[in-house]
C-alpha cells in the first residue's frame, strides 16, 4: 500500500467517523426537548404560605427530573402568583396557555382552583393540584382535571382516628370555604351514621377570636372530642381559646397544614398532644430511594426539611413529567394524548399509590394522622403507618 | 345562657378595644388631613414583624422591642407624609391610590423578608388565662391590649383637647386657611399627626403579635376593618372609634354565640349600614369631628 493510499484510507476514515458522529450528535440533539411547564400558584396574599410551599415541591421535582434526564431532555417551569386570587388564576392560565407550556401543575383553593382548571379545560391543557379537595372540582367531569389527593382521604383519617380513640359526642369546628365545609359535612355525617353525636359550628374566615364560639362548645356540646377543620391560622385562635376557657374534652383533632414542623416550632406550647393529618412523622424518616432523593434535593434548594405540601407539590409534578415523557415517545404529546397518558398512572409515591379514574380523581388516597408530641410528630394512625404511641386523653393545657 | 352572654360581651368588649387601637391611628390622620391612609393596616403590621424579629433574633420580649418598632414604623409613617404631601391635585382620591400601592408596596416587602409563614409570640405569659368570677376569660395579652389601648387613646384625646398642638390638629381639621392664617404651620402638624398614628399603629402591632397572629396578607384586612369602624364612629372622631369599635367588636360576638360566626362579619356590617342610614354622617359626625 501507497503512501498517498493510505492517506487517503486515513481521510476516508476520518470522514466516515466525523459523518457518523455529527450524525449521531445530530440525532441526539434532535430528540433532547426542552419541556416547559406551567405553574399557577398563590405566592402573594391569603394563601401565600401554602402556595409557596406547593411551589417548593414543584423545584424539586423539576431538579431531580433534570438530573435524571440529563443530556437528554430537559425541564422548565414557568410560575406565575395568582395573588389568592380566583380571576387572577384565570389571567395566569391564559397567560400560561398562551406561552406555550404542556401542562399545568400548582393551583390552590378549591375556589380558586375552580375556574383556573375551567380555563385549562377550555385551552385542552392538563391541570394537576394537590391544593383542591372539594368533590365539585372532579365532578365537573373535566378530562384534562386531575388530583392526587381529595376530600375522602382526610375524611378518612379523620374518622378512623376519632373513631379509634372511641368519641361518642364530636364538636366539628369548621371555616365555611368549599373544601373545608365538604370535608367537615363529610366527617359530620359518617360520624353520625356511626351513632356518634355530632355538633356543627361554621365560622368565617376573618375570625379571630374563637372564645365565644369554644364556649358555646363547652357549655352546650360537652364534647369528647373537638374536629378543626380549616387552616394554621384558625387552627392557632381555636386551640388559644380552647387553652383558656379548657373544655374538658380528650382529644383536639385537626387537618391540614397543622401536625407540621412548621407548627411544631412556632407554637410549642399550643401544639402538645393536638392531632393532624400527616404523611410524614417529623424529623421526618425517609427509607425509600426516591424519599431520600426527594429529601436531600429539597435541603439543598431550600435548606430546611421538606414538609407536607413540598411532598404533594413534588409527587403532582413527577407525575406529569412521567406522563409527558411517556406521551412524547409516543408522538401524541402535541396531539393531545397527555390526558390519557396521565389516566395510565400506577405508581407508588411519597403519598402511596396514585392512579387517576373518569373523573381525574385519585381513588387509592388515603391519610395518615399525626400527633404532636414534645415538639415531634409522631404517626399513630392507622396502625400499620404508627411510628409511636398515641397520648390519649390528652390536649395542649 | 348567661354564662355565654357574659362571655360574648366580655369577649366582645376587648375585641373592641383591639380593633380600637387598630382604627384611632386611621381616624387621626383623616381628621388632621382629610386622607384616608390606606397603608395604615400594613404600618400596624410592619410593628408586628419587628416585634417578631426582635423576639425570635435576639430572644427580646416583644415590650421591651416598642422603641426599635416606634423608630422604624414612625420613619415609614414619615414616608407616606413626604409622598402624601407632594399631591397638589385631587387629594383625597390622589391620596387613597397613593397609600394604597404603598401597601401593597409594604405587603410584599413583608413577604420577601418575613416570608409567609403564620407568627405569634411565643411568650407564654401572653397566652395564660384570666378568669374573673370564674365565668369570664381571656389571655393576658388581651386584656393588657385593652388596657394599654385605652389608655393610649385617653392621652391622645387629652393630647387632642389640652395641648397646644393638640388644638393646632383640630384648627387644621375645621378650616386649614384660617388655622394658617392663625400662625399654624400645616405641614409640622400634619407630620405630627402622623407619627402619633405610628406611635398608634406601633402598640397596635404588638397587640396583634401577642394575641393574634400575623402573616403578610393581614394588612389589608386591618385598613378596611379600620376604615368601616372610622366611618361608623364619624370620620375623625376619637371617642366614637372606641364606641364604634366595642359596638362592632360586641355585635361580632353576640352573633358568633347565638346564631353563627360564619355571620358575624355580616352582622358587623348591618351594624355599619344601620348607623349609616339613620346617622349618615356615622355615630359622632356632623362635620369635622376630631376630638369630640
Amino acid at each position: 500500500m501507497t503512501r498517498q493510499t493510505r492517506t487517503q484510507k486515513l481521510a476516508h476514515l476520518v470522514t466516515v467517523s466525523a459523518l457518523a458522529l455529527s450524525v449521531a450528535l445530530g440525532v441526539g440533539a434532535a430528540q433532547a426537548k426542552e419541556f416547559l411547564l406551567g405553574s399557577e400558584l398563590p405566592l402573594t396574599g391569603s394563601l401565600a404560605r401554602v402556595g409557596q410551599g406547593m411551589q417548593e415541591g414543584i423545584a424539586v421535582a423539576i431538579e431531580m427530573a433534570n438530573k435524571a434526564h440529563a443530556g437528554k431532555h430537559s425541564f422548565k417551569v414557568e410560575t406565575i402568583d395568582d395573588e389568592t386570587s380566583p380571576a387572577k388564576a384565570v389571567a395566569a392560565v391564559e397567560k400560561l396557555v398562551g406561552d406555550g407550556v404542556v401542562a399545568i401543575t400548582g393551583g390552590y383553593g378549591s375556589n380558586i382552583i375552580g375556574p383556573a382548571s375551567e380555563a385549562a379545560q377550555k385551552a385542552g391543557l392538563v391541570y394537576i393540584t394537590s391544593g383542591g379537595v372539594a368533590p365539585e372540582l372532579t365532578q365537573r367531569g373535566y378530562p384534562t382535571f386531575f388530583r392526587i389527593n381529595n376530600t375522602d382521604g382526610y375524611a378518612l383519617a379523620m374518622i378512623g382516628l376519632l373513631q379509634e380513640i372511641g368519641a361518642k359526642k364530636v364538636s366539628i369546628v369548621y371555616l365555611n370555604k368549599d373544601a373545608t365545609s365538604s370535608l367537615a359535612k363529610q366527617v359530620g355525617q359518617a360520624l353520625t351514621a356511626k351513632g356518634v353525636t355530632v355538633g356543627t359550628h361554621e365560622f368565617d374566615g376573618s375570625t379571630s377570636d374563637f372564645k365565644p364560639l369554644i364556649n358555646k362548645v363547652k357549655l352546650q356540646d360537652r364534647p369528647d372530642a373537638i374536629a378543626m377543620v380549616g387552616y394554621e391560622n384558625d387552627y392557632v385562635g381555636i386551640l388559644r381559646a380552647a387553652k383558656v376557657l379548657k373544655p374538658t374534652v380528650k382529644a383536639m383533632v385537626g387537618v391540614w397544614s397543622l401536625a407540621t414542623a412548621q407548627m411544631a416550632k412556632e407554637f410549642p406550647d399550643l401544639m402538645e398532644n393536638v392531632y393532624g393529618t400527616s404523611m410524614l412523622p417529623y424529623p421526618v424518616e425517609f427509607t425509600q430511594p426516591e424519599a431520600v432523593e426527594f429529601a436531600a434535593t429539597y435541603k439543598t434548594l431550600f435548606n430546611k426539611d421538606p414538609d407536607y405540601l413540598g411532598q404533594f407539590g413534588y409527587v403532582q409534578t413527577r407525575l406529569l413529567i412521567d406522563a409527558v415523557l411517556r406521551a412524547d415517545e409516543a408522538g401524541t404529546l402535541a396531539k393531545g394524548g397527555l390526558p390519557e397518558e396521565l389516566r395510565k398512572t400506577d405508581a407508588k409515591t411519597l403519598i402511596g399509590r396514585v392512579t387517576f379514574d373518569k373523573s381525574g380523581d385519585n381513588p387509592n388516597f388515603t391519610h395518615r394522622m399525626g400527633q404532636h408530641q414534645g415538639g415531634k410528630v409522631v404517626l399513630v394512625w392507622p396502625k400499620d403507618d404508627a411510628n409511636g404511641k398515641m397520648n390519649f386523653p390528652a390536649v395542649p393545657w | 345562657m348567661l354564662e355565654l352572654t357574659l362571655q360574648a360581651l366580655f369577649s366582645g368588649l376587648l375585641a373592641g378595644g383591639y380593633y380600637a387601637t387598630v382604627a384611632v391611628g386611621l381616624a387621626l390622620v383623616f381628621g388632621t388631613m382629610r386622607v384616608i391612609n390606606l397603608a395604615h393596616g400594613e404600618l400596624v403590621l410592619l410593628a408586628a414583624y419587628v416585634a417578631y424579629a426582635a423576639e425570635t433574633n435576639y430572644g427580646i420580649n416583644p415590650v421591651m422591642a416598642i422603641p426599635v418598632a416606634l423608630v422604624i414604623v414612625g420613619a415609614a409613617s414619615a414616608l407616606v407624609y413626604a409622598l402624601l404631601s407632594r399631591i397638589h391635585q385631587d387629594r383625597e382620591i390622589n391620596s387613597l391610590i397613593l397609600t394604597f400601592g404603598l401597601g401593597i408596596i409594604l405587603t410584599n416587602a413583608i413577604l420577601s423578608i418575613w416570608a409567609a409563614d403564620i407568627h405569634s409570640t411565643s411568650n407564654a405569659w401572653f397566652q395564660d388565662s384570666v378568669v374573673v368570677a370564674d365565668t369570664l376569660f381571656a389571655m393576658n395579652a388581651e386584656v393588657a391590649s385593652f388596657v394599654g389601648g385605652l389608655v393610649l387613646m385617653a392621652g391622645v384625646w387629652w393630647w387632642l383637647n389640652h395641648s397646644w398642638q393638640g388644638r393646632a390638629v383640630r384648627a387644621l381639621s375645621s378650616n386649614r386657611a384660617a388655622a394658617t392664617l392663625m400662625g399654624v404651620n400645616p405641614r409640622k402638624i400634619e407630620i405630627l399627626s402622623f407619627l402619633i398614628a405610628a406611635l398608634l399603629a406601633t402598640f397596635a402591632g404588638f397587640a396583634i403579635y401577642t394575641g393574634k397572629t400575623v402573616f403578610p396578607a393581614l394588612g389589608h384586612v386591618l385598613t378596611v376593618k379600620a376604615f368601616i369602624i372610622t366611618v361608623l364612629a364619624g370620620m375623625g372622631s376619637i371617642p366614637g372609634v372606641l364606641i364604634g369599635a366595642v359596638m362592632i367588636g360586641v355585635i361580632e360576638s353576640l352573633t358568633v354565640t347565638y346564631l353563627s360566626a360564619s355571620l358575624q362579619e355580616l352582622a358587623g356590617m348591618i351594624l355599619f349600614l344601620v348607623v349609616l342610614f339613620v346617622s349618615p354622617s356615622g355615630l359622632f359626625g356632623g362635620g369635622r369631628a376630631l376630638a369630640r
